[in-house]
């Protein structure tokens, strides 16, 4: 048992004193332009609006550029928020290079709010969709991702000021074994897909009795459709690093690593900086606030693949070995990184953390469903008006997500196919639109809410293209470990482009229906297990339009 | 890269560790390009792991690249999203440009074109990468001529 400690929270007060005070001298009475900068915004230009604004701004002293992550409103990227002295607010979006200079000609309008051209801007080959921002938001529940675009990442000030890092110190002041008690009555389940209670985790690697122990953050997010993960090490990377060391604190680990996949450069190079200003206040390295824990944490890279975020492969990965997945048991809580107890959670799951211990718990057990509580990162992509990242309370409807914050499918166009999960999880018809997403599954079929991805195809887009296309991700990703999933990944592949070519029979139905059933029976790892939820629901939901195919 | 330079570079910038093998092979396919073989032996001397399990591993993973590419590389995504949203029209649009079919390269050696699943820019949709920078909301038309100007 570790002794509780009394001094954490009297430290803390003194970091946030000491940041206030900075922060108040260097940003008093100045307006802020805030540009949002992430993986995704890069991509349409918003790296390069930051540039010229910097360019722009070079000669005032009268306002601060700041570079944050994204808010999740994407389809209104690039995004640049100025905040007025008075605290007045103005979002800019779809911003161009040429929209800068009335950016910055509208400052000098002392005090006058610029004139916002919000859903006005456009590139002229892109139909123009209803761009309500203010919608998007109000639908959603926003606890991990509530400072993502507001933050400067790069500024621990900004975070700690907002009472960042207060949970960690709440958590230090207390002794391990509540810190895993409260985690556990809160009932937070994993999020990286299979929605283990986390704090089980924990009490697995304590129970194990072999030091030293690990803490991995999976932020491998190898999974199609999926981009959170991103999100929020690019938004608010000190909510990831307050989560794991409160995580690592709970298990007595010494060595904390953030798995990141390959090609989040972004990610990677934010929660560099944010670990070195933790361990320049002495945040992570040898007694932390005083409490005599010590932990210190470092980043892994990935190298690519769907099955490198299941966990023993990412460990494998992390040694240097082949990306296979290990024989469990036993669990890496028992034997996991170098054969040590090592619990690994989800990027998501570990940013509820600082929440959590900051006297959050009641409010996140009125959140979402009573068997699974708290919010979930809905990743929305695909022929909706607005997607982007939501956040929404577990149990929300995939109608509300579609049309509530998505804005609904483009003008003039219906919806026929919602992929959920990914590309193990299954395709619902539209008449499965009140279908609420929770853990568990979302239809015996085989559809599950995974990490939370939601694509919605249009009607022109045929089932068996969906579904071959998921296959063929599977068949390409399967590690070949596993013989079944080898072997059954491509034969899927072959049945199905057999029916799309019109060369089918009703024996390829067959054989989709025990193909799937055989590799995910025998398959160590979720990738192949699930290999099947694509075909199996495609068959329950659209088995006439298959049926169709097959010529008879 | 030269032969000789490798190891002692390798000797400066990384301890002999195992499972240092991953970072070893992204520094090389960042420095090189690709990983050639021998390039893949010398690595495992340095790491001492025996070539087969290095080249093992270096099968394994999807991002590493064991043949070199043309002179620019030009990936488009083939996820749901993008596939769905004009990437399968922009695909076929640089084909036909390069004239080439996708996972082929410019007879010039100038470009490669590739699929790639999920560049994880869904809401982007559809995107491609050139040399390493994605492009989102892409139009065949912005990114064939971009294509053009690489030299």
């Amino acid at each position: 048992m570790t002794e509780a400690h009394p001094d954490p929270l009297a430290r803390w007060s003194e970091l946030q004193l000491a940041a206030r005070q900075r922060l108040e001298a260097n940003t008093s009475g100045k307006t802020r332009i805030a540009v949002q900068v992430g993986h995704c915004s890069q991509a349409v230009g918003a790296a390069e609006i930051a540039d010229t604004l910097r360019d722009n701004m070079a000669a005032r002293s009268d306002a601060d550029l700041v570079v944050t992550g994204c808010d999740g409103a994407c389809f209104n990227a690039p995004q640049v928020i100025v905040t007025l002295p008075s605290g007045e607010a103005r979002r800019y979006g779809r911003v161009t290079r040429q929209d800068v200079g009335d950016i910055v000609d509208a400052l000098a309008l002392q005090g006058r709010a610029p004139r916002p051209c919000l859903g006005t801007k456009s590139e002229p080959t892109t139909p123009e969709p209803n761009r309500d921002v203010e919608s998007f938001f109000a639908a959603q529940r926003r606890l991990v991702m509530a400072q993502c675009g507001r933050n400067d990442p790069a500024n621990i000030e900004e975070y700690i000021a907002n009472g960042g890092y207060r949970g960690l110190a709440r958590a230090m002041a207390a002794a391990t074994e509540q810190v895993i008690e409260l985690v556990l009555e809160a009932g937070l389940l994993g999020r990286g897909g299979a929605y283990f209670p986390a704090a089980r985790k924990w009490q697995g690697a304590r129970s194990a009795n072999l030091t030293p122990r690990y803490i991995v953050a999976n932020a491998e997010e190898g999974e199609p459709g999926i981009f959170k993960d991103r999100h929020i090490m690019e938004g608010d990377p000190h909510r990831l690093l307050e989560g794991m060391i409160i995580a690592a604190y709970a298990v007595s680990a010494s060595s904390g690593y953030i798995y990141i996949n390959a090609e989040a450069n972004l990610s990677a190079q934010r929660m560099e900086t944010a670990i070195e200003q933790v361990r320049n206040l002495g945040l992570i390295g040898p007694d932390i606030l005083g409490s005599g824990f010590d932990v210190d944490i470092a980043i892994r890279r990935g190298a690519g693949g769907y099955v490198c975020g299941e966990e023993t492969t990412l460990l494998n990965t992390m040694q240097g070995d082949r990306r296979e997945p290990r024989l469990r048991p036993p669990f890496p809580t028992e034997s996991g990184l170098f054969h040590k107890p090592t619990v690994i959670n989800n990027v998501e799951t570990l940013v509820n953390l600082p929440f959590l211990l900051d006297g959050g718990a009641p409010t996140f057990g009125q959140i979402g469903l009573p068997s699974a509580k708290g919010t979930k990162l809905i990743c929305l992509s695909g022929l909706v008006q607005r997607p982007g990242l939501a956040e929404v309370p577990i149990g929300t409807t995939l109608r509300q997500i579609i049309y509530d914050i998505g804005g609904g499918p483009l003008p003039g166009r219906g919806i026929g196919i919602i992929a959920v999960g990914g590309p193990s999880s299954g395709v619902l018809p539209v008449s499965e639109l009140d279908t609420p997403l929770r853990p568990g599954m979302l239809h015996p079929s085989g559809v599950v809410m995974g990490a939370g991805g939601v694509t919605v195809l249009d009607e022109s887009v045929s089932v068996i293209d969906v579904v071959r296309r998921l296959a063929a991700y599977n068949a390409a990703e399967s590690c070949g470990k596993c013989t079944p999933c080898r072997e059954g990944t491509p034969r899927m592949v072959e049945a199905l482009d057999r029916l799309a070519s019109g060369h089918g029979s009703p024996n390829d139905l067959e054989e989709l229906r025990y193909l799937a059933e055989i590799v995910g029976a025998a398959s160590l790892c979720g990738l192949g297990q699930m290999s099947g939820g694509p075909i199996n629901s495609a068959l329950h939901f659209f088995g006439e339009e298959l049926a169709r195919l097959t010529g008879f | 890269m030269e032969r000789n330079e490798l190891r002692p570079l390798l000797r400066q910038k990384f301890p002999q560790e195992r499972a240092l093998l991953l970072p070893v092979l992204h520094f090389l396919q960042n420095e090189i390009g690709y990983l050639p073989d021998w390039a893949l032996e010398i690595v495992g001397w340095h790491l001492h792991i025996p070539a087969s399990e290095v080249y093992g591993a270096a099968t394994s993973y999807t991002e590493l690249r064991l043949n070199p590419s043309g002179r620019h590389l030009v990936r488009v995504c083939n996820g749901l999203s993008c596939w769905s949203n004009g990437g399968k029209e922009l695909l076929e649009h640089l084909a036909a440009q390069l004239g080439l079919q996708p996972g082929g390269t410019t007879p010039d050696d100038r470009v490669t074109l590739e699929e790639t699943p999920c560049a994880f820019l869904c809401p982007m949709a559809p995107a491609v990468e050139i040399d390493a920078r994605w492009w989102g909301r892409a139009t065949p038309d912005s990114i064939a001529s971009q294509i053009r100007e690489l030299a």
